[in-house]
C-alpha cells in the first residue's frame, strides 16, 4: 500500500513505521517509562487493528529487551528520561525502537554524548534489528560509530544535500582525509 | 472610597459583617487578599453543572449532629491569634456571625475514615482531633450555589494525627473558610480536589505550634468562571514543617488564582517551609494568577516557594506523537502527570483509585 508520509500526522508516520531516535529526547516528569513504552505500543496495535498487548507478555518483552541494553528494571520505573544521564536516554530510545520494531529508523547523532561502552550496547542494540525487511538512516559526525555499525552506504551531506556517495569505505576515506576536500566539491 | 474594615476588639462584629453582607456584598477588591477573587461581581456560567455525589459505599458518613452548646468559635480571637495583617478573612467574619456551628468529636467515632457531607448541613463546623490515632474525613463541599461563606474548623490536639481529602465539585457558587490549628507534635494532610466549578474560594488558615507537619495539596482542574485558593500558614513555634503544592489546569476561559503567604513568627526558628504553584493554561481565553507571599522575622529558618504559568509544552507532545501516541492522548497523559503529585499524597488506596478515576473523567 502506497502512502505519502508527508500527508501523515506525526503519530501516523510513526505508527506507519517511522522511527527517530533523538538527539536530545525529551524529559517527561510525571510519566512513567514503562506506562510510556506500553502507551506507545498499544496506539501502533490499535493502529494495526490488533488487540492491546496482554501485560504479562508486555512485561517479559520489555524485561528482555532492557537487560540486553542494560537498563535496570528500577529505571523502567522511572519518570520517562528524567534525571538520566546521556548515554541513559541514548539508550531508552534505542529501547523504544526495539519494542516498536519500525521498518525505517532515524538515528540522529545517537553516539553524541556517549561513553565508550553505552556506544556498544547501543550499536549492539541497532544491529540486533537490522534484517532485510527494515532500514536505518544513521546520521554522525564520527566514523567510530560505524566501527561498530557498517553502513550498506555512506551519504556526506553539505550545506543541506547529499555531495558524495558510497559505501563504507567513503566513511574511512573521509576519516583518513577530512572534509576539506568535500568542501571544493560542494562550493 | 471603600477603605478596608479594620477589626478592632471594641467593634461590634455582627454590624460589620450586615454592612460587608447586605450593603456592600463583598465590595473588597481594593483589598490585595481579595482582588483576584471577584467577589464583587456575579460570576456565572451558562455551562450547566451535573450532580457530584461521592460514591465510596465503604466510608461511614457522619449524619445527626446535633448544634453544639457552646460556640467554640471566638469572634474576637483573630486580634491576638492571627499574623494576617490589616483586615480579618471577610470569610471567617462572615460565615460566624451568619451561621451557627456545630461540633464534631472526631475520636467519639470508631470508623478510621469518616466522610463529611457539607450539603447535609447550613452550619459551620469545627472538627476536633485529640488522640493519636490517625483518622481520615472526607469533606464534600459539593453542588452548592450559596454565598455566604461558611467555616470549617479543623483543632488537632497536641500529638494528634488527621487525613483531609475534601472535594470541591460541580459549585456554581461555594465560598469556605478553612482553619487547621495545630498544637505542639501534631500532623495534617490534607488534599483539596476541586472541579467543574463556576465561582469558588478557599481560604486555607493555619498555625502551627511547635514540631509539627501540615502537607497541603491542592488540585483545581476543568473549571468555569473565578476560582480562588488563598492560604496563609503561619509558624508560631519552632520546628515545624509545612509543605504546600497547588496544581491548576485552567482552560474554557477561567480564571483560577493562587495566592498564599508562608508567615514565620521571630521565635519559630528551625521553621521548614515549602510553597509551590502551578499552573497550566489550555487555551488562550483562560487566565491564572499565582501569587507566593514568604514573610519570615526569624533568622534560622528554611523557606522555599516556586510558582509557574505555562502552556503545555510543545516539544513533549511531538515526542508522544513520535512515538505513535496520539495528540489527544498525548494531551491527557501530560495533563495527568502535571497533577500526579497532589493525588499522590492521598495515603489510602481506595480513596486515591477513586480520586485518580475521579480525574481520568475530567481529562
Amino acid at each position: 500500500m502506497e502512502k505519502n508520509l508527508l500527508d501523515l500526522d506525526v503519530d501516523e508516520r510513526a505508527n506507519s513505521g517511522l522511527f527517530l531516535a533523538f538527539q536530545y529526547p525529551m524529559e517527561i516528569p510525571g510519566v512513567q517509562t514503562s506506562f510510556f513504552l506500553k502507551t506507545a505500543i498499544n496506539s501502533k496495535r490499535k493502529f494495526l487493528g490488533l488487540p492491546e498487548v496482554d501485560a504479562l507478555e508486555f512485561a517479559k518483552l520489555i524485561r528482555s529487551q532492557a537487560e540486553d541494553l542494560g537498563i535496570s528494571s528500577e529505571m523502567l520505573k522511572r519518570d520517562l528520561n528524567v534525571n538520566y544521564s546521556g548515554g541513559e536516554k541514548k539508550k531508552q530510545e534505542i529501547l523504544q525502537m526495539s519494542i516498536l520494531k519500525p521498518d525505517m529508523a532515524i538515528l540522529d547523532e545517537t553516539d553524541s554524548g556517549l561513553d565508550i561502552d553505552a556506544l556498544r550496547i547501543v550499536s549492539e542494540g541497532v544491529n540486533k534489528l537490522r534484517s532485510e525487511q527494515n532500514s536505518f538512516l544513521v546520521i554522525t559526525h564520527y566514523q567510530r560509530l560505524l566501527n561498530y555499525i557498517k553502513p550498506d552506504y555512506v551519504h556526506i551531506i553539505a550545506d543541506g544535500r547529499i555531495v558524495k556517495s558510497g559505501d563504507f569505505t567513503l566513511a574511512l576515506e573521509l576519516e583518513e582525509k577530512g572534509y576539506e576536500d568535500i568542501s571544493k566539491i560542494a562550493s | 472610597m471603600n477603605t478596608a474594615v479594620k477589626l478592632d476588639s471594641s467593634m461590634d462584629i455582627s454590624n460589620y459583617s450586615e454592612k460587608v453582607l447586605l450593603n456592600n456584598p463583598f465590595e473588597n477588591f481594593k483589598l490585595e487578599n481579595y482582588k483576584y477573587a471577584q467577589l464583587h461581581k456575579n460570576i456565572s456560567s451558562d455551562v450547566s453543572l451535573e450532580h457530584y455525589e461521592i460514591d465510596l459505599s465503604s466510608i461511614s458518613s457522619i449524619k445527626n449532629l446535633e448544634l453544639s452548646d457552646a460556640l467554640d468559635i471566638d469572634l474576637h480571637s483573630y486580634l491576638n491569634k492571627w499574623n494576617y495583617k490589616n483586615t480579618d478573612s471577610y470569610f471567617r467574619v462572615n460565615s460566624i456571625s451568619e451561621r451557627s456551628s456545630i461540633k464534631i468529636d472526631l475520636d467519639l467515632f470508631e470508623e478510621e475514615i469518616l466522610h463529611l457531607d457539607l450539603s447535609l448541613f447550613k452550619e459551620n463546623i469545627q472538627i476536633n482531633k485529640v488522640n493519636e490515632l490517625q483518622k481520615t474525613i472526607i469533606i464534600n463541599s459539593s453542588n452548592f450555589s450559596d454565598h455566604i461563606p461558611r467555616s470549617i474548623i479543623l483543632n488537632l490536639s497536641k500529638n494528634a494525627n488527621l487525613n483531609v481529602i475534601h472535594y470541591s465539585i460541580s459549585n456554581s457558587k461555594s465560598f469556605l473558610y478553612f482553619e487547621i490549628n495545630q498544637q505542639n507534635n501534631s500532623n495534617v494532610k490534607f488534599i483539596t480536589f476541586q472541579s467543574d466549578n463556576i465561582h469558588t474560594r478557599n481560604e486555607f488558615f493555619s498555625s502551627l505550634e511547635e514540631n509539627c507537619s501540615l502537607d497541603l495539596y491542592g488540585l483545581n482542574i476543568h473549571n468555569h468562571g473565578v476560582n480562588d485558593n488563598y492560604s496563609f500558614i503561619q509558624h508560631m513555634k519552632p520546628s515545624s514543617q509545612s509543605r504546600e503544592v497547588f496544581k491548576s489546569i485552567v482552560n474554557n476561559g477561567a480564571v483560577t488564582n493562587f495566592q498564599g503567604k508562608i508567615y514565620v513568627d521571630p521565635v519559630a526558628q528551625k521553621t521548614d517551609g515549602y510553597q509551590m504553584s502551578r499552573s497550566l493554561i489550555l487555551d488562550n481565553d483562560s487566565k491564572a494568577n499565582n501569587k507566593p507571599e514568604l514573610e519570615i522575622y526569624a533568622d534560622d529558618v528554611k523557606c522555599s516557594h516556586g510558582s509557574t504559568v505555562s502552556k503545555l509544552n510543545q516539544d513533549q507532545v511531538y515526542y508522544f506523537k513520535s512515538r505513535g501516541i496520539n495528540e489527544e492522548q498525548a494531551l491527557k497523559i501530560l495533563q495527568k502527570a502535571f497533577l500526579v503529585e497532589t493525588l499522590e499524597a492521598i495515603e489510602n488506596s481506595q480513596i486515591k483509585e477513586y480520586s485518580y478515576n475521579l480525574l481520568e473523567m475530567r481529562l
